[in-house]
């Protein structure tokens, strides 16, 4: 790497400025919000034209989008798919569900609050959120990487036992691969 | 149709003398029946009756009177009719016969209520979980099973929620509308 600083910050901006137009979404729908995608995908709204577009697998993706409840048992896969992913990596939550539960507040089996197991960069809110909504969120989620501010990975990675922690509190039966960086 | 009715009624009551019928309007008989004799009688309508589809197996949490009531519903295409076969079990003991040799398919509904309701079926193949994953809590369709205190205590909640705002008054007194009287009472 680039030892002087004033070149890394300019390295930065370039890094930040390619990784802001090409953003690749898993397409993993986990909730009834999947549903909204492929109206932002197609002609009509055209997410393709801000760089948004689909990704096959979890290690070629940048965003994951958790596309509204997760129960305990998506809630396993998602953070294998995670953990999965290579950096840079982003988590947009989308619907009301991802933010306090939405209308399954009181659900035996959904979480709450997805920001307590995995390091969420935007929220889009509504139930569920148009495309337009969807849309201004990607648009929400460059301007942060342009600035250099959706250090969620990082997060992640820092507070990993945190995260790590209530993840088990809920998921009792740990067979999931242990990944430390 | 009331001839097939009829005819449905006798050929049943010849066979399974217990049996009680109720008639619905359209094309849905009902059968009340001991909890012995549903293989028998859901073998005689598939073979010899002709009601060849399962269309679900239910199950209603009838609290008040301890039971469960289990629900066969089966349908011929050939009549056009449903005839749901109902029979009431201990809720405290739920164990029904097994009928996953009749309809293969009955299995994944049998697994379904074992899960959701805790219902057993005797030597039923289905060793693995089937929608709930490492789930220790009673049944969870039960209707004393208090959904809200569980995940009170399992899932964290994000503040905000608590004062739970009724919509609809806060919408009249910023417009001052007035409620009809047949939403009235929808009105918390």
């Amino acid at each position: 790497m680039i030892n002087d600083k004033n070149s890394q910050k300019i390295v930065d901006i370039i890094q930040n400025w390619s990784r802001k137009h090409s953003i690749w979404v898993l397409a993993y729908g986990t909730g009834c919000g999947a549903i909204e995608i492929p109206p932002t995908m197609t002609s009509r709204y055209d997410a393709e034209r801000l760089g948004v577009r689909g990704a096959a697998t979890p290690r070629q993706a940048d965003v994951l989008l958790i596309t509204g409840y997760l129960t305990t048992k998506t809630l396993k896969r998602v953070i294998r798919v995670y953990e999965q992913m290579q950096d840079p990596k982003y988590v947009i939550g989308f619907g009301s569900c991802t933010i306090n539960g939405g209308m399954y507040y009181d659900s035996y089996n959904t979480i709450k609050v997805l920001d307590k197991y995995l390091p969420v960069d935007v929220y889009i809110n509504g139930c569920m959120p148009r495309p337009e909504a969807v849309l201004a969120g990607f648009g929400k989620l460059q301007q942060l990487i342009a600035e250099g501010k959706a250090n969620g990975a990082t997060k992640y990675k820092e507070n990993l036992e945190w995260y790590k922690g209530n993840q088990k509190k809920i998921i009792p039966n740990w067979v999931m691969p242990e990944y430390n960086w | 149709m009331q001839e097939i009715k009829e005819n449905l009624i006798n050929h049943i009551k010849a066979n399974f003398p217990d049996a009680t019928e109720k008639e619905f309007d359209g094309n849905r008989l009902d059968f009340n029946v001991d909890k012995q004799c549903i293989p028998s009688i859901l073998t005689y309508l598939k073979d010899r009756l002709g009601y060849i589809h399962l269309s679900h197996i239910a199950c209603v949490d009838w609290l008040e009177e301890g039971e469960f009531e289990i629900i066969f519903i089966v349908w011929s295409p050939e009549e056009k009719m449903k005839v749901f076969i109902r029979t009431r079990i201990d809720r405290d003991k739920p164990v029904m016969p097994n009928i996953d040799m009749i309809w293969r398919q009955a299995n994944t509904y049998e697994r379904e209520l074992r899960e959701m309701f805790g219902v057993e079926f005797i030597g039923l193949e289905a060793p693995d979980e089937f929608l709930l994953e490492d789930w220790d809590g009673p049944p969870p369709m039960r209707r004393d099973f208090d959904t809200e205190a569980y995940a009170d205590d399992t899932f964290w909640h994000r503040p905000g929620r608590e004062d739970a705002l009724d919509v609809r008054e806060e919408i009249i007194r910023r417009s001052r509308e007035e409620i009809p009287d047949f939403a009235k009472k929808y009105s918390r």
